[in-house]
């Protein structure tokens, strides 16, 4: 490695012509200069597929945000629908559907992402702690799985757990059986899904959370845990005093990655799962299913768009506060 | 969770380990690695010596065996219930040994070529949109990591900005329908998740790492920027093109919702839409595999499911290592 980089160095001046010998370090700048700002219309060349496709698919839709403030009418276009000012939003606020939809996505996304950043914390603590080196790569690849697994097949599993053919029966309810518990008809029943959608998403993303701390808690320098050992601390100790402190700033990007969807309720687990279940929408609907479901039942472009903009922008808003708060909290914890 | 031993790792007191050794002469002198104390430690993190088992020790192990459970548990009963009799799962929706044995519903999808459309359908989508994932992220990765002024940080903020504020589904769904008519074609599918931004940031911070000097020498010997990045940077990038890749591809395996958006015609379903069609209409699957004869509907879906997965369970335990690394790297790397 180090003789082929004094290799390298050695070239350039070997490479250069005879006619550019004079003093190295002045030509030889200009030249890169110049070297960069022709290389730079090929380099945007090379840019070019992924910029369009930010203008097209990511900045267009931003600017087609207009349509919350239009009477859209398919006919006459995005841009050429009447405006009819903050009617969309009227309506979405008078329709009374505004609070519930709003306090569930907020309830189910803090329960989302309490548990699974809870599990993936544990869980890596305790891999961590395994010795045996097969057992140990085995459960990872065991637990990190259901992160591939799409929603649908999800959807399908939790039918089998929960309701048999015909909607009785099921793994669940058979369980209960054991000990003489009544069966639960869980596909009518709203109360518990909030904590049945909480366990689909610590099934999905603990294993990915663990995998995520994991490589924090290996970058911790090793000379900690052996002083430790030295002062006779317990693993216990070792993983609440040492590992668990110093995992807080990866647990705050978390956070804060975590408050900045808040408002997008994973539409599409919950969409896989609930479906068009209305019984269970009391507990389960968020903004993004709703909006898909009322886009697709009443076909109102533009109500759906203003409901679509009020999520973005309150995302925005909680995604630049948590940034904030994080940014101050760090630098307070820096000082101490 | 790398098992290399770097000379950083070799405590003090061991023969210090040359930098210019060939690898194995360097592994071979670290291999009696002993700690302050004198007695051996294990590589890997949070090493310590173990003479008993301590009580957390053992908790960790029940704790991790119990959620390994939790996690491969489902999946068992997908794969025992598609292979169980259609008369047990419809008394009781389930079964965890595939009692009795039947391959009704296998035989049942491969003789009709509903699953095989699903299939390529899911193919196409997954290869032509992982190909053009790839190498747009790849490059557009590389001039915002190539660092020139006046174009590479607005770039930047520029792929960020999409992270924090969508235009939602209203505006994509008008654009794909109204204005570019994808209705009914594959590329539908590709095209809205074509770029992922955290994956163009995973991308960057592996570019910036590559070592200045081999492509400054580059350069000098007169290569142009698209060489440099053809010839030196991809070849030097595989670890991470790999792992963007995969990343790529099981979302586009996965992905079911712009299909159900987009794509109306059942010849063109995907299998992640088939199958969300057989849950939301079961009585589609008696149709399903064009065969006449009465099919076994919850078997079916579970076989289905089965076909579904299937891909993936095989390609896991090679592919597994890779999304650790890609993740790890984004984590650290912030």
């Amino acid at each position: 490695m180090q003789e082929s980089m004094t290799a390298q160095q050695g070239r350039p001046t070997a490479a250069e012509p005879p006619s550019r010998s004079a003093p190295s370090a002045e030509p030889q700048t200009t030249r890169k200069r110049r070297q960069r700002s022709r290389g730079s219309g090929v380099l945007l060349l090379l840019a070019a597929p992924g910029i369009a496709w930010f203008l097209v698919f990511a900045y267009a839709p931003m600017a087609g945000l207009v349509v919350a403030f239009k009477n859209f009418d398919v006919s006459q276009g995005i841009f050429g629908s009447p405006w009819s000012g903050l009617d969309n939003f009227k309506y979405f606020v008078e329709s009374g559907d505004a609070p519930a939809i709003v306090l569930n996505t907020l309830v189910l996304n803090i329960l989302f992402l309490a548990a699974t950043l809870g599990a993936g914390l544990a869980l890596a603590i305790m891999l961590n702690e395994l010795r045996a080196r097969i057992f140990k790569k085995f459960m990872q690849s065991a637990i990190f799985f259901p992160y591939f697994v799409s929603p649908i097949v999800i959807s399908i599993m939790l039918q089998v757990i929960l309701a048999g053919a015909g909607g009785h029966g099921g793994a669940v309810n058979d369980a209960l059986g054991l000990f003489s518990l009544p069966e639960v008809s869980w596909y009518t029943e709203p109360g518990p899904w909030p904590w049945i959608l909480t366990i689909v998403k610590v099934w999905q993303l603990g294993g990915y959370m663990s995998v995520i701390f994991l490589a924090a808690i290996t970058a911790i320098p090793e000379d900690v845990y052996e002083a430790a050992m030295l002062d006779g601390a317990s693993r216990a100790r070792m993983a609440l005093s040492i590992t668990l402190p110093l995992l807080k700033p990866t647990a705050a990007i978390l956070i804060v990655l975590g408050v900045g969807r808040i408002f997008y309720g994973d539409f599409g687990t919950i969409f896989a799962i609930i479906g068009d279940n209305g019984t269970l929408f009391s507990t389960t609907d968020v903004i993004d299913t709703y909006v898909f479901r009322s886009l697709r039942t009443i076909g109102d472009f533009g109500t759906t768009a203003a409901i679509g903009l009020f999520q973005s922008v309150v995302g925005f808003i909680l995604v630049t506060a948590a940034v904030l708060i994080q940014r101050r909290y760090s630098k307070e914890s820096s000082i101490l | 969770m790398s098992t290399s031993i770097t000379p950083k790792m070799i405590p003090a007191g061991t023969v210090e380990a040359d930098q210019t050794m060939p690898r194995q002469q360097r592994r071979a002198l670290a291999k009696p690695k002993t700690s302050v104390t004198g007695h051996p430690v294990r590589s890997g993190p949070g090493r310590r010596k173990s003479l008993r088992v301590e009580p957390f020790t053992a908790v960790s192990y029940v704790g991790v065996t119990v959620f390994g459970l939790f996690a491969l548990i489902p999946l068992w009963m997908i794969v025992a219930g598609s292979l169980t009799a259609e008369s047990t799962l419809a008394r009781s929706g389930y079964s965890f040994f595939p009692e009795p044995f039947s391959l009704d519903a296998y035989v049942a999808i491969f003789s009709g070529t509903a699953v095989f459309e699903g299939y390529a359908a899911t193919l196409f989508i997954t290869f032509i949109g992982t190909a053009l994932s790839l190498s747009a992220t790849a490059s557009l990765s590389w001039v915002i990591a190539r660092g020139m002024p006046r174009i590479s940080r607005p770039l930047t903020i520029f792929a960020y900005l999409p992270m924090l504020f969508t235009g939602g589904l209203v505006p994509l769904y008008l654009l794909v329908t109204q204005v570019l008519h994808l209705q009914n074609n594959w590329f539908a599918v590709i095209l809205p998740h074509m770029m992922a931004p955290f994956l163009v940031f995973v991308a960057v911070s592996f570019f910036r790492q590559l070592p200045e000097e081999i492509l400054d020498s580059a350069r000098v010997d007169g290569a142009g920027e698209l060489r440099v990045f053809f010839e030196i940077v991809l070849p030097l990038s595989k670890p991470i093109l790999a792992v963007i890749g995969l990343f790529y591809a099981v979302s586009y395996w996965n992905e079911w919702f712009t299909a159900m958006l987009f794509i109306s015609d059942p010849d063109k379903y995907p299998l992640q839409l088939m199958l969300q069609n057989l849950i939301a209409n079961v009585t589609n699957a008696a149709t399903l595999p064009g065969s006449g004869s009465v099919a076994p509907i919850y078997q079916l879906r579970l076989a289905l499911t089965v076909v579904t997965i299937g891909p993936i369970l095989l390609a896991y335990p090679f592919a597994q290592r890779y999304f650790v690394k890609g993740l790890t790297l984004g984590a650290t790397k912030g």
